[in-house]
């Protein structure tokens, strides 16, 4: 149980790592504004988990600190100038409504960022999907000057993605402010998955089903422009990495959460290819809430029948050795 | 006799079909978004419910189930046209407002299933004063979440715009809804769970003196 | 790719996501594998067959006596249930003492006279062309979906109802909360 928390504690503090990160890339894009947002979604998480877990009569510990990072992977999927009171709404639906009516951390369903998300998406869409250009700076208070869609919305619009590669790594184009920055992401995959914070499975089935179906079916004109836009665009990359790779919510065994990502992958890219819909990934992911928790459940069916054809074994052996050992002695 | 009125108020409270028995929650979800649906669903409701089980009520008792249940849905199929021809007359935006939902409340299963589990087990007079509280339960839950969802939903009570910094659209909707009257059952139950264990702690107080 | 865009239109038009009807039957339905195949299944029985009686009705029904479609689908479905009860009981006795209950659930639900009701109004909207083949597919696609979302709410069941749920929100509750959180997410695809 210790080794579990400890292990579950180490999770979070990489995945907080990554995600500081890439809030610092948000900083230097978006200035003060986007630090302050993220600090009202934490900090509201962190109010919300403590008052939610008080009615529930469960203790306070560090560990529901967890929450925290759900709340932040949040705040990056905002446009940096997101309405203050907007994001902490959505901060504590995620929280309540999609983590701890279910239990909280011990008994994950869905991602609650993704959850929160979806809930801004459905009921303040424009706030949601309008961006300010990076380095346009804008006060905590002010409203922003200027509003564009963001480069995700250009490439599905258009399959044309006139973003140089350099900027692309560097994520200097209009979207979400923590979700654009494709360097900081990739090595964030690549040591969370070294580390085994994230599902490497899920990650990979995610990557392979968005890039199979983008080259077999491409976006753009070229087959490289539709791959390479199709992992950088619509926060794919990001939700890999953070919601679809999450080990509370993918299944365990690495071939199940394969196909759990693969098919995530598949139809979010369908979804983008045919009806244009932005960052349908974290859509897709949180309908495939059923299909994680179906693999969980067969993933426990085999556990359980593991143990106790294990335990059928050892209870034959038990019965040979007695045997044995009188007929030693009897020798 | 405690145990009598305690019996006759359940429906508004403790034994709310909707927060309780998880009954006629459709209408609740898609038409409750604003008062003044909720208002055209509590006079269909209360109508149709109230004038249906009183004439089941006079269904033999002997007939099989399946008659039984077949001829309850056919009574409260008829009780339902005067029900409509009345407010076509009289409040006539109320069918515009539920549109499907209104004939469905026809088909409850308060009238159909209930009816046989509790109400008729009871005397007449008893049962016509619970069956009130039973449709007040229904009303009241229908206004609470009517007030709530338009008033966080559209910012205003009533139709009457009301001062609302951030308004919240997805209340409106059909997942807004499911959330919404998820939230509230649970509350209820706490609040329930809380009344029934300081009654519980009372009793034991009267006992022990 | 197309089966993907067609799964998602079943999905936005399920009786019980978008519309919520059924719900009270759907959390009968999830309790376990039998009870999901059985309800989903005599559901699905009382969706399609009724559409085709629907259509009947509909047709032979002046609009003038519109208010009497509620007492002719009442009587259809009445006739319905006592027919699967009635091969239900031929059957054998042990198959209908097990299966009369997913009959008498299924029966006069919202799912069932709703489905009638979207169909006809469906019909209303597109004219004459809405044949047929229209009401019988509209009812068996109602019964898919019944099955689907069932299968969705089966999937996290146990969950639901485990230990770890605040006891204020095990059960219905949080069935409700994880429904409107999936149908949040399938109104976000509209």
């Amino acid at each position: 149980m210790q080794k579990k928390a400890k292990k579950e504690r180490l999770i979070w503090l990489d995945i907080m790592i990554t995600l500081f990160t890439l809030e610092l890339m948000s900083y230097f894009y978006y200035g003060v504004r986007s630090v302050i947002l993220a600090c009202v979604c934490v900090g509201t998480a962190a109010f919300a988990e403590f008052v939610s877990l008080r009615l529930m009569k469960r203790k306070f510990t560090a560990d529901d600190l967890t929450g925290t990072s759900d709340a932040l992977i949040l705040a990056l999927m905002f446009p940096a100038v997101m309405d203050l009171d907007i994001a902490a709404i959505a901060t504590v639906f995620s929280i309540v409504a999609a983590k701890n009516v279910f239990g909280g951390r011990i008994n994950m369903i869905f991602s609650p960022a993704a959850a929160g998300y979806i809930f801004v998406l459905t009921s303040w869409s424009r706030k949601l999907l309008q961006y300010t250009e990076p380095h346009i700076k804008t006060g905590v208070f002010e409203e922003p000057a200027v509003l564009v869609n963001s480069a995700s919305h250009q490439f599905n619009m258009t399959g044309d993605l006139k973003i140089s590669n350099f900027e692309l790594l560097l994520g200097n184009f209009s979207g979400p402010s923590g979700s654009v920055s494709v360097l900081l992401l990739v090595v964030a995959a690549v040591v969370l998955m070294f580390r085994k914070s994230i599902s490497a499975g899920a990650f990979i089935g995610v990557i392979s089903g968005t890039g199979f179906f983008s080259v077999v079916t491409p976006m753009s004109a070229s087959r490289m422009e539709s791959l390479k836009g199709s992992l950088v665009m619509n926060m794919v990359l990001f939700a890999a990495v953070y919601i679809v790779s999450d080990v509370r919510i993918a299944p365990k065994r690495a071939y199940y959460a394969f196909f759990y990502g693969l098919f995530i992958g598949v139809i979010s890219y369908v979804l983008v290819l045919t009806g244009a819909k932005e960052n349908a990934v974290i859509i897709v992911s949180v309908l495939f809430t059923p299909v994680a928790l179906g693999f969980k459940n067969l993933e426990k069916r085999i556990d359980l029948a593991l143990e106790e054809s294990f335990s059928a074994e050892n209870n034959d052996t038990g019965k040979a050795v007695p045997l044995r050992e009188e007929a030693a002695a009897g020798e | 006799m405690n145990n009598r009125k305690k019996n006759l108020l359940d429906g508004v409270l403790g034994g709310n079909i909707v927060l309780s028995g998880l009954m006629v929650i459709s209408p609740v979800i898609i038409c409750g978004d604003n008062l003044k649906n909720a208002e055209a669903l509590i006079y269909a409701f209360s109508a149709i419910t109230f004038l249906s089980v009183l004439i089941c009520s006079f269904v033999p008792k002997k007939l099989p189930y399946a008659a039984k249940v077949i001829i309850y849905a056919i009574i409260s199929s008829l009780v339902y046209i005067p029900v409509k021809l009345a407010a076509q007359e009289f409040y006539p935006e109320s069918i515009a407002r539920i549109g499907m939902y209104y004939p469905l409340l026809a088909v409850n299963s308060l009238i159909v299933f209930q009816t046989e589990a509790k109400f008729f087990r009871m005397k007449r007079a008893e049962m016509a004063v619970s069956l009130i509280f039973y449709i007040l339960g229904f009303d009241l839950v229908m206004l609470l979440t009517g007030f709530l969802r338009e008033l966080f939903a559209y910012g205003t009570i009533n139709s009457k715009i009301v001062d609302v910094n951030t308004l919240i659209s997805g209340l409106s909707q059909p997942f807004g809804g499911f959330i919404f009257l998820g939230l509230m059952c649970g509350a209820y139950r706490a609040i329930r769970a809380a009344v029934s264990k300081k009654e519980a702690g009372r009793d034991t107080d009267v006992s022990d003196k | 790719m197309f089966l993907i865009n067609e799964l998602i239109a079943l999905l936005a038009a399920n009786l019980i996501l978008s519309q919520a009807l059924g719900t009270s039957t759907i959390f009968i339905a999830a309790g376990s594998r039998k009870n999901l195949v059985a309800t989903a299944g005599v559901i699905t029985i009382f969706t399609t067959v009724g559409a085709a009686a629907a259509y009947l009705i509909d047709s032979l029904m002046p609009s003038d006596i519109s208010d009497l479609r509620l007492l002719f689908y009442t009587l259809v479905v009445g006739a319905l249930y006592v027919l699967l009860l009635t091969v239900a009981f031929f059957v054998s006795g042990s198959f209908f003492e097990g299966f009369r209950k997913y009959i008498h659930v299924s029966a006069f639900n919202c799912a069932v006279m709703g489905t009638l009701f979207t169909i006809n109004t469906r019909a209303s909207e597109q004219g004459p062309s809405f044949g047929f083949g229209n009401y019988i597919a509209g009812g068996f696609e109602a019964g898919i979906g019944f099955i689907l979302a069932s299968l969705i709410l089966t999937a996290a069941y146990k969950k639901l109802n485990s230990s770890k749920v605040p006891a204020a929100f095990r059960g219905f509750p949080a069935m409700l909360v994880y429904l409107g959180i999936i149908s949040m997410a399938v109104y976000s695809l509209k």
